[in-house]
């Protein structure tokens, strides 16, 4: 069972885990460790003990925002970020209860701008984000300043290969 | 010299400066542009953290268009769709599986024909020379902390840059601008990227810490390259007084006086015209 996850994950991301040795230097310069749950290696050693639905529950996973600074700072490149990637894609697969909803509302407001126009429109992306996490009033102020000065564009724009997109986004799997 | 530009979401919206201020520079730079027709976000973070097929068709749409429009190469303008649209033309040149995936999904496969490049490549091959001849208001007063973010500053094997990490180039850049570059050992710090909008207070902290660090070194600037980096720097921080925060191309466009410098300077959250004033720039 063990083997089973490790080898799910190496295969999904490309990369290989086995080398990590525990030294703790990718923790030390992730920006946002803090507000894990875990740390980077932490995920680690439970993905090598077939800790799958930790790891999948997990708040990590979704703070890691793939700056590399991990990776650039581990000895045996370990690569972390792509780690995550895969590990966020088989949470969503897995139907796991998501361990920070706000930050999967922000990705899903986000696709779901270009699955409709090809591109993102800010305004739009920020309104739908603050309806579905109901924080509607965070950021009042700022957001009108930013209108005020024309640093958001008031009308969306529609590509012409919008059927493609669709086609890219629709196929296999929605984000649920 | 004739290139693709991508401007990515950003540069037509919150960014509009950062866009506007670079594609006034080509011109009397000898580069001549077009936008990539009907191009489509890079799919960024969203894509790549949840779906990574969507984050590779998403991507390699951009370069099949940029294939159909005969453009050599595809000038990109934010850090993040680089490395995006890079790691997707790295996948499927070295993985068939890949290749399959993407001629599936977008009815022909992918040539390989088109080079893409970072925009700070660009202005490295123009030469400090031409920069130089650019010159008509040197920065002087400007003391600018360089905010290089997350992605600038790793290396090259990781991000797929050209140019190993940027950061010696571009204080020379800066310095040839006129401008002083202040010591300090924060600019490879990670702004918090999107977690910006999820995670306010978590980001606020970081930047906090950014813009001390900036101010103890006696910047009376952050100079940035990255459309994300620029919104949360100037958007988050709590507790720390707000110090502007300028895109290097703004920079440039001030120190060659632009016509629509002005225009872009009135657009920020926190209005960098008082510092530019003192320095007599304005
Ligand atoms: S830096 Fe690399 S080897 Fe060290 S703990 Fe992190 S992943 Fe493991
Ligand atoms: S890539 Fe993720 S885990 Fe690594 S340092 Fe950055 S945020 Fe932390």
């Amino acid at each position: 069972m063990a083997a089973e996850f490790l080898e799910e994950v190496s295969r999904r991301s490309g990369q290989r885990f086995e080398g990590c040795y525990h030294c703790l230097s990718c923790g030390g310069g992730c920006p946002v460790v803090e507000a894990m749950d875990y740390n980077p290696n932490q995920i680690i050693r439970m993905v090598q003990r077939g800790m799958r639905e930790e790891v999948l529950g997990s708040k990590a996973i979704w703070v890691c925002v793939g700056c590399f600074s991990c990776l650039s700072q581990c000895p045996n490149r370990v690569h972390i970020p792509a780690m995550m990637d895969t590990l966020r894609e088989m949470a969503l697969e897995a139907g796991v209860r998501v361990a920070e909803p706000e930050i999967l509302a922000f990705h899903r407001a986000f696709l779901g701008e270009v699955r409709r126009w090809g591109r993102v429109y800010e305004l739009g992306l920020v309104l739908k984000y603050k309806l579905s996490t109901g924080k509607f009033f965070e950021d009042f102020s700022v957001g009108f300043k930013m209108m005020a000065k024309g640093r958001l564009q008031l009308l969306p724009s529609r590509i012409k290969g919008e059927e493609q997109i669709k086609r890219i986004m629709n196929g296999t799997r929605r984000l649920r | 010299m004739k290139v693709g530009y991508y401007p990515g979401c950003s540069l037509h919206s919150s960014a509009q400066e950062m866009g506007e201020s670079f594609w006034d520079l080509m011109r009397p730079l000898g580069v001549e542009a077009i936008e990539l027709e009907d191009w489509n976000c890079c799919g960024s973070s969203p894509a790549h953290s949840t779906h990574h097929g969507w984050a590779l068709n998403l991507a390699m749409r951009n370069l099949l268009l940029a294939e159909e429009q005969s453009l050599k190469e595809l000038l990109v303008m934010c850090p993040s769709c680089f490395v995006r649209l890079r790691e997707a033309a790295r996948q499927v040149q070295s993985d068939p599986e890949k290749g399959e995936q993407v001629s599936k999904a977008l009815g022909r496969p992918y040539g390989g024909s088109v080079r893409l490049k970072f925009f700070l490549e660009m202005l490295r091959d123009v030469g400090t020379e031409q920069m130089r001849s650019l010159l008509k208001k040197p920065l002087k007063g400007i003391k600018g902390a360089l905010y290089y973010g997350c992605l600038l500053s790793r290396p090259e094997w990781i991000t797929g840059f050209d140019v190993g990490p940027y950061e010696s180039f571009l204080e020379n850049l800066f310095r040839t601008l006129g401008g002083e570059v202040a010591h300090w050992g924060y600019g490879r710090q990670c702004c918090g990227a999107h977690l910006g909008i999820t995670k306010p207070g978590l980001v606020s902290s970081l930047v906090d810490r950014i813009r001390e660090h900036a101010r103890r070194a006696g910047a009376n600037c952050i100079v940035v390259f990255c459309p994300l980096c620029q919104v949360n720097l100037e958007m988050r921080g709590r507790k720390e007084p707000a110090l502007p925060v300028l895109y290097i191309t703004e920079l440039l466009g001030l120190a060659a006086e632009l016509p629509r410098t002005t225009r872009w300077l009135g657009r920020h959250l926190v209005d960098p015209r008082p510092v530019l004033r003192e320095a007599r720039l304005l």
